[in-house]
């Protein structure tokens, strides 16, 4: 009996204790020798498990492998969902969060963003003879989307009539579009074009409307902590200005793969 | 029918992406739940004592600690260490420990009461006589009491060890890749063979299952019947 | 970390109605679901008591295998895997109601009559034999037999371990939350994703759980207490 009290107040104690001391993420991540990312698992391609290796990969690691390289630390890749990314950024679960995140104000209250990797807008991917063309047709209609995303609350905002209904992830809410249940899919648009295209017949959905809102993605990084900061934003500078960053853009969106989409903006770059 | 898909992916659904990476799968499914558990039987054996101590100072606690935990959903307990955990401790647990504190939390409950039980149904004469030998009643709980108790208990454990491997699957919902979240990643990824690995993962935790409750129910037996001659 | 706690946040204005109506919904989901489970729950345990053999295996296998499988993956199963097994039209009328509500109702109520049919069925063993034997030789059939002599004996024994199974089920409606059904967890976990305070949402909805357990948990010792006169432990 005694050696069990023992046990557990010797185990509470190095819980504690475990606690890491304060210092920047820059310098943990350096002495840890891993930087650990945040990344979405089932979402092509920013974010997926390769059928071959059962390993993650993605427009989304590639990216995170290049900030690893230029700390000269290991990548370790976690998967996250929209609903756990930014908990598990500020509980330090994770060092940076790629999984497709827009940068929004109300997310400046949690945590901070690096400059905007990629830019999209939110539509709608519906069945091609579903009678939904456009958000105005959404009325007293179900549509799916993730839960904690912005998709989920701008579409209520953009039409009240509708019934948005919520999955963990987008492939979920997909599934739900294939087999009748809800009758859109919303969210960006180059997550919609991964959905569509990792079905066997691409051809029978479509997207559809204008943008319901600009979404430009930002890396996720813990609050104020500006050298940090400073070394993402950089060195994603860094990739754009050598053309490494196109290059790993069009790996995974070029021409001649299933999901293109036209490189058709600038990264932010400071003079 | 489109079983290709879960005969493709049936060794990420056992072991993950073991040995080129994460243990995940149903290894993993089986590792939280002999993990729970394992703490959840040394900490139920505490909590259970303690509700039967004679001091209302442990009493109490303890029995306030069951009554909130076995009166709250277990996916509300999994949530309540992935955000409050940080918070108390400064620095986060990794979804798994969290999922497997949760686990042993919330099972040790249900083996407290399990603990009682079967402390209760001894004869009165037992702790009497005990004592009577001139033990303490820390000693007689130690070296009479409890050893018969858990003995007559352990199909109670297994049944316990049944629902908690079934538990095991709420880790998915804070991302824990066991055999749920594998389930769910390829059948996100396919988006063809939902039926299909719903029901091959389904099999998989009947199996394990299955096993569990069959033994429980054949030592139930015999035990009813060691007791039968005893008296 | 600093986290500043702002009950006032979830209690009232527009989220303390989002948890309102989670509240509403787990209860609507849950009183359905108990229905359902006590009739489904009722029949398969008079067709493992039948004797005509395929009916006992048929029923044995249906408890067997949703009591060992994760009712989460049952979820899952109803959710997703019902389209394949339904005919198209049927899945088509169902999709155009509220279907999330629908299947969790069905994994609900299969999961939750597996474990009952298990409780009546030991409830009955608690009746001596010859009770039944009793009833069929003044000429009742086994049907009736069952439906005026045993039953209603065997509910009086089964009825609190019933009622666990009825909290069981109310705490595990949270999970229908995965497919999208919007009860209280789903509720709290939407809370803690628009406005970063999740801990104020979880107490709140926590303490809702806790209050429906308390009663019930209340009814059954009161129950044994009166009823079955035993002293409660």
């Amino acid at each position: 009996m005694r050696k069990i009290v023992k046990l557990l107040a010797i185990s509470l104690a190095m819980l504690v204790l475990a606690a890491p001391a304060f210092a920047g993420k820059l310098e943990s991540i350096k002495a840890a020798g891993v930087l650990k990312a945040g990344v979405k698992d089932s979402q092509v391609p920013f974010g997926y498990v390769d059928e071959k290796t059962s390993k993650i990969v993605g427009f989304e690691i590639d990216l995170v492998q290049a900030l690893a390289d230029k700390l000269g630390v290991k990548l370790d890749v976690k998967p996250v969902t929209s609903a756990t990314r930014i908990p598990m950024l500020t509980q330090g679960d994770i060092d940076i969060i790629a999984a497709t995140m827009t940068h929004k104000k109300e997310r400046e209250d949690q945590i901070d963003f690096s400059i905007t990797y990629f830019q999209t807008g939110q539509k709608l991917l519906v069945k091609k003879d579903g009678g939904v063309k456009s958000v105005a047709d959404l009325a007293g209609k179900k549509v799916g989307s993730a839960k904690g995303s912005t998709s989920e609350q701008n579409v209520k905002k953009a039409q009240p009539e509708c019934t948005v209904v919520s999955f963990e992830t987008y492939p979920e809410a997909f599934l739900a579009l294939k087999q009748g249940k809800v009758q859109a899919v919303t969210t960006d648009e180059s997550i919609l074009l991964g959905l569509k295209n990792s079905d066997e017949k691409p051809g029978d959905y479509e997207i559809v409307g204008e943008y319901i809102s600009p979404e430009p993605y930002g890396l996720g990084l813990v609050e104020n902590d500006s050298d940090f900061r400073d070394f993402v934003n950089l060195t994603l500078m860094e990739l754009w200005e050598t053309g490494k960053f196109q290059a790993m853009y069009n790996k995974w969106f070029g021409e001649d793969t299933p999901n293109y989409i036209p490189l058709n903006w600038q990264m932010e770059l400071w003079p | 029918m489109r079983w290709d898909v879960v005969a493709n992916n049936l060794q990420y659904f056992l072991l993950g992406a073991w040995p080129n990476g994460e243990l995940g799968g149903l290894a993993m499914t089986i590792l939280l739940a002999l993990g729970g558990i394992f703490g959840a039987f040394w900490l139920g054996l505490l909590v259970g004592l303690f509700r039967m101590s004679r001091s209302g100072l442990l009493r109490w606690p303890a029995f306030a600690y069951i009554e909130i935990i076995r009166g709250t959903p277990l996916l509300m307990v999994i949530f309540w260490f992935y955000f409050l955990a940080p918070v108390l401790l400064g620095h986060s647990l990794p979804g798994s420990y969290s999922a497997l504190c949760a686990l042993i939390v919330f099972t040790s409950a249900y083996i407290a009461e399990i603990v009682r039980a079967g402390v209760l149904s001894l004869p009165k004469g037992q702790m009497e006589a005990a004592r009577s030998t001139g033990l303490t009643r820390g000693q007689a709980m130690r070296h009479v009491i409890l050893p018969q108790a858990l003995f007559n208990m352990i199909p109670s454990f297994v049944n316990q060890f049944v629902s908690l491997t079934k538990d095991t699957s709420l880790a998915f919902i804070i991302g824990v890749n066991e055999l749920t979240k594998a389930a769910t990643q390829v059948n996100n990824r396919t988006m063809n063979a939902p039926t299909e690995i719903f029901i091959a993962i389904a099999l998989l935790y009947f199996v394990i299952c299955y096993v569990l409750t069959a033994f429980s129910r054949r030592l139930e037996k015999k035990l009813v019947r060691y007791q039968a001659r005893g008296r | 970390m600093a986290y500043s706690f702002d009950f006032g946040l979830v209690v009232s204005g527009e989220y303390g109605e989002w948890l309102r109506q989670g509240l509403l919904t787990t209860l609507h989901i849950s009183a359905i679901s108990i229905v359902g489970s006590l009739l489904l729950g009722t029949l398969v345990a008079v067709l493992r008591l039948s004797r005509i053999t395929p009916l006992v295996w048929g029923s044995a296998a249906f408890t067997e295998f949703f009591r060992n499988t994760p009712l989460l993956v049952q979820i899952f199963f109803w959710y997703f895997g019902s389209y394949s097994v339904l005919p198209d039209f049927v899945n088509q009328w169902l999709y155009q109601r509220d279907f999330e509500f629908a299947a969790g109702v069905i994994a609900l109520t299969v999961y939750t009559a597996a474990f009952i049919a298990e409780d009546i069925r030991s409830g009955v063993f608690a009746i001596p034999k010859t009770q039944l034997e009793a009833s069929r030789a003044t000429g009742l059939s086994f049907l009736q037999a069952m439906r005026y002599v045993i039953l209603p004996q065997a509910f009086r024994i089964i009825i609190p371990p019933l009622i666990s199974q009825f909290l069981n089920l109310v705490k595990n409606s949270s999970l229908v939350m995965a497919v999208g059904v919007m009860e209280l967890t789903y509720m709290a976990r939407q809370i803690e994703a628009y406005t970063f305070h999740g801990l104020e949402a979880f107490t709140v909805s926590t303490l809702m759980y806790l209050s429906i357990s308390l009663v019930i948990s209340f009814a059954v010792n009161m129950y044994n207490k009166r009823v079955l006169k035993i002293a409660p432990r």
